[in-house]
């Protein structure tokens, strides 16, 4: 296990021990290990800062009221994705009855940016089914094995829904791509 | 070779999951099938296309607007930075 690895997993045992014993510092240090990715995937999911910063506050408000559920067998991380998931669900529910648009907040070279907003408005456009896995998989780096926990699927439909989801989003770029060739 | 084992082959070629040895046949392959090749190239760009989509930015504004909304639903918490500006000094209608 990397350094890095091995010292974040070690301080989620620690806050974890003391989320159990009712330490009221616990949710601060579990924020400040997760807060960020959480926030990132949040904002992936959603596509807009102020729903994700909402979506990041209550995941980890759920975190303390279910932390009876909680069991430190390095499954949390599973556990954590899994409560913004379905929080991320519930609002887009909620976008789809109320028609919000998105906001891509990018920056940079003007043809850059466009690409970008390309990109991720041609993630936003895809069945949620594909959208997930490639959130994962190729944005947040997790294993396939891991992604499929949260999704609760096994590892081959994980897989056969990520490379489904990877050319659905090579057609929906179309001529985008063969500008950057 | 069936047309459903070249689809797994650059499906994974796409994702760089396949060995070198094997990355190097199937471009190998690719050269005489026109279609095969677009396929190969126009998928493993779309994946970098995305792996190299940066990150959303994790503001310092975010990170306290998230802090303010645990604080406002009751949560204990220690944040890692003094407070912000705006809550250092008593505005002077505060007195």
């Amino acid at each position: 296990m990397p350094n890095d690895a091995l010292q974040d997993s070690l301080a989620e045992k620690r806050w974890l021990n003391a989320l159990a014993e009712g330490d009221p510092t616990a949710l601060g240090g579990l924020y400040e290990l997760y807060g960020e990715r959480i926030f990132r995937y949040t904002f992936r999911m959603l596509g807009n800062r102020t729903d994700a910063e909402d979506a990041t506050a209550e995941t980890f408000l759920r975190v303390v009221r279910r932390s009876a559920e909680l069991r430190a067998d390095g499954a949390f991380r599973t556990w954590l994705f899994r409560i913004a998931r379905n929080l991320c669900i519930d609002k887009l529910r909620q976008h789809k009855l109320m028609e919000l648009p998105p906001d891509a907040q990018y920056s940079g070279a003007e043809e850059r940016t466009t690409l970008r907003v390309t990109v991720h408005q041609a993630l936003n456009d895809l069945p949620l089914e594909y959208r997930e896995p490639l959130i994962y998989c190729d944005l947040e780096e997790m294993s396939a094995k891991e992604a499929a926990d949260i999704l609760k699927i096994s590892v081959p439909a994980l897989k056969s829904r990520l490379y489904r989801g990877r050319r659905a989003l090579r057609d929906k770029l179309g001529s985008a791509m063969e500008r950057t060739q | 070779m069936s047309n459903e084992l070249y689809n797994k082959l650059v499906d994974l070629y796409a994702g760089r999951e396949l060995t070198s040895e094997l990355d190097q046949e199937l471009e190998a392959a690719a050269a005489a099938d026109q279609t095969l090749r677009q396929d190969m190239v126009s998928l493993r760009k779309a994946v970098d296309l995305l792996k190299a989509d940066a990150s959303p930015d994790y503001t310092e504004e975010s990170y306290q607007r998230i802090l303010m909304k645990l604080y406002a639903r009751g949560a204990t918490i220690q944040p890692k930075a003094p407070d912000p500006v705006h809550l250092q000094y008593h505005l002077p209608m505060q007195g």
